[in-house]
């Protein structure tokens, strides 16, 4: 089943074309990456398919959905993670928790979530006193409080130590055995190769290959994903 | 309505764990009535000096929940990405607003009681004479003044500027409009051009209601006016 179907997507800003025509389809229950160099529109792809952006052309459905006309609607079923997004620094891990869970019509039970996810002892912290580590793992709660289908995870490893990088892993494999499918935008080829079922990199606006990662490697004949990624974008400085 | 009343209840506790808005919209104006009433001869007409002062400290105090403390915390919001984040949810706008209004509100409702509590039991205040009258001018003034406290929110890209812009605006309007002095007192041409701003009414109203006065229906209606106008455009200019 096709989750999410990406046809011709294009979108500039004011500073220029940032997707010239972007193709893609995730299929229910996996993980799809989308990697590219900086500046290629990963993120873009995320927000106009979340509906926080408007789509200047293409199709875009996501569990049926036209993310623009019906974001209500799909807001209800997807999870979003945003690349530096914040919440206000006093609000307290279970405060936030309870008041994300109270905007949606059948949301997961937070108390659950926040155990699961190892946040019971940070409930009464603050989330500026959180490390980073921990606000990606509120993020990612706060992104599944709404018991959601499709959940867009955009760069959730950056800036995160190995260990706590190797632990949001697990976690993002965890979503997945719950049959909830993931899209996680990420810089890091191991990351991409270790987690997602199938991989689009995207680079100046289109994507230059779709595959499994195992695919992917034959395709730019490497024996890395990351050298792969190299061979297929062209470039070995972003 | 469980939404909202989570959302209001939260964001009012961000509010007072900020020790600048607590201090602000609570301390200092409790401060200003100390120091008013060190020296409170009553005012030219006869009328006691805290009869006087609460009703015209409490629309400072709706002034700087409304005007300095929501627009930092609404553009502090949008420049931190917490709006964003928020804009991801199926949380309507509508609710999110009315929420954050009412948050702020509350904070201007408890700077309020915290002046009668202090006038009635330090200096000898006046229970009001109109307490409906007062009321609904109380909420008038809330209304109108943070319409305009939205505009400043929704167009201002950061919770500095917001603070900035908001300050400018509520310490003239403040001095002019009789809410720090009393109108009584001041000239002629001061309260000509105090009467041009949108906290006039509001001091104007409030004391009305509590020495038993007439309220102005112009005086109600300007302040409807402004709710309608500047929080219609505010909500139009709203950017994430």
């Amino acid at each position: 089943m096709t989750v999410i179907e990406i046809e011709g997507l294009r979108k500039s800003y004011k500073s220029g074309r940032v997707l010239d025509s972007v193709s893609l389809k995730v299929e229910h229950g996996e993980i799809f990456g989308i990697a590219g160099p900086n500046g290629a529109g990963k993120t873009t792809v995320v927000e106009c398919a979340s509906g926080l952006r408007r789509r200047d052309g293409g199709t875009l459905r996501v569990l049926g959905l036209d993310p623009q006309s019906d974001r209500r609607e799909l807001a209800q079923r997807i999870g979003v993670q945003l690349q530096e997004a914040a919440l206000p620094d006093a609000i307290k891990v279970g405060e936030a928790l309870r008041m994300y869970a109270s905007f949606y019509d059948a949301p997961a039970d937070w108390r659950e979530l926040m155990d699961e996810w190892g946040l019971a002892d940070k409930k009464r912290a603050g989330f500026a006193s959180l490390s980073g580590g921990w606000k990606q793992r509120l993020f990612v709660a706060l992104a599944l409080v709404g018991n959601p289908e499709v959940v867009f995870l955009d760069e959730l490893t950056t800036g995160l130590d190995p260990s706590a990088r190797r632990m949001t892993w697990g976690l993002i494999r965890n979503m997945r055995e719950r049959g909830v499918t993931v899209v996680l935008v990420t810089h890091f080829m191991d990351e991409a190769e270790a987690l997602c079922d199938r991989i689009a990199i995207i680079d100046r606006g289109r994507v230059i290959a779709e595959g499994s990662p195992r695919e992917l490697i034959t395709k730019g004949r490497s024996d890395s994903l990351e050298d792969a990624y190299f061979a297929l974008t062209g470039r070995e400085t972003a | 309505m469980k939404g909202i009343t989570n959302v209001t209840a939260v964001e009012l506790k961000l509010i007072m764990r900020d020790p600048m808005s607590a201090f602000f919209a609570l301390a200092f104006p409790a401060i200003m009535l100390w120091v008013k009433m060190r020296s409170g001869k009553p005012l030219p007409g006869g009328l006691p000096a805290v009869d006087a002062t609460v009703p015209m400290l409490s629309v400072f105090v709706i002034g700087l929940a409304a005007l300095v403390i929501l627009p930092a915390t609404l553009a502090g919001y949008r420049e931190r990405r917490v709006l964003k984040r928020l804009r991801a949810t199926p949380a309507s706008p509508t609710m999110l607003f009315s929420a954050q209004w009412a948050a702020h509100m509350l904070l201007a409702a408890l700077g309020t009681m915290l002046l009668i509590v202090i006038g009635l039991a330090a200096y000898g205040l006046t229970a009001p004479a109109n307490a409906g009258n007062v009321l609904l001018a109380w909420i008038l003034s809330a209304l109108s003044l943070s319409s305009i406290g939205l505009l400043v929110g929704a167009l201002v890209p950061s919770g500095r500027a917001a603070t900035v812009i908001g300050l400018s605006l509520f310490f003239p309007m403040g001095f002019l409009s009789g809410a720090i002095i009393p109108r009584e007192t001041m000239s002629g041409s001061m309260r000509a051009i105090g009467d041009l701003t949108p906290m006039a009414p509001a001091v104007q109203a409030i004391r009305d209601g509590w020495a038993g006065d007439a309220m102005s229906p112009i005086t109600l209606g300007v302040m409807v006016a402004i709710s309608i106008v500047a929080g219609g455009v505010a909500l139009r200019a709203f950017r994430w």
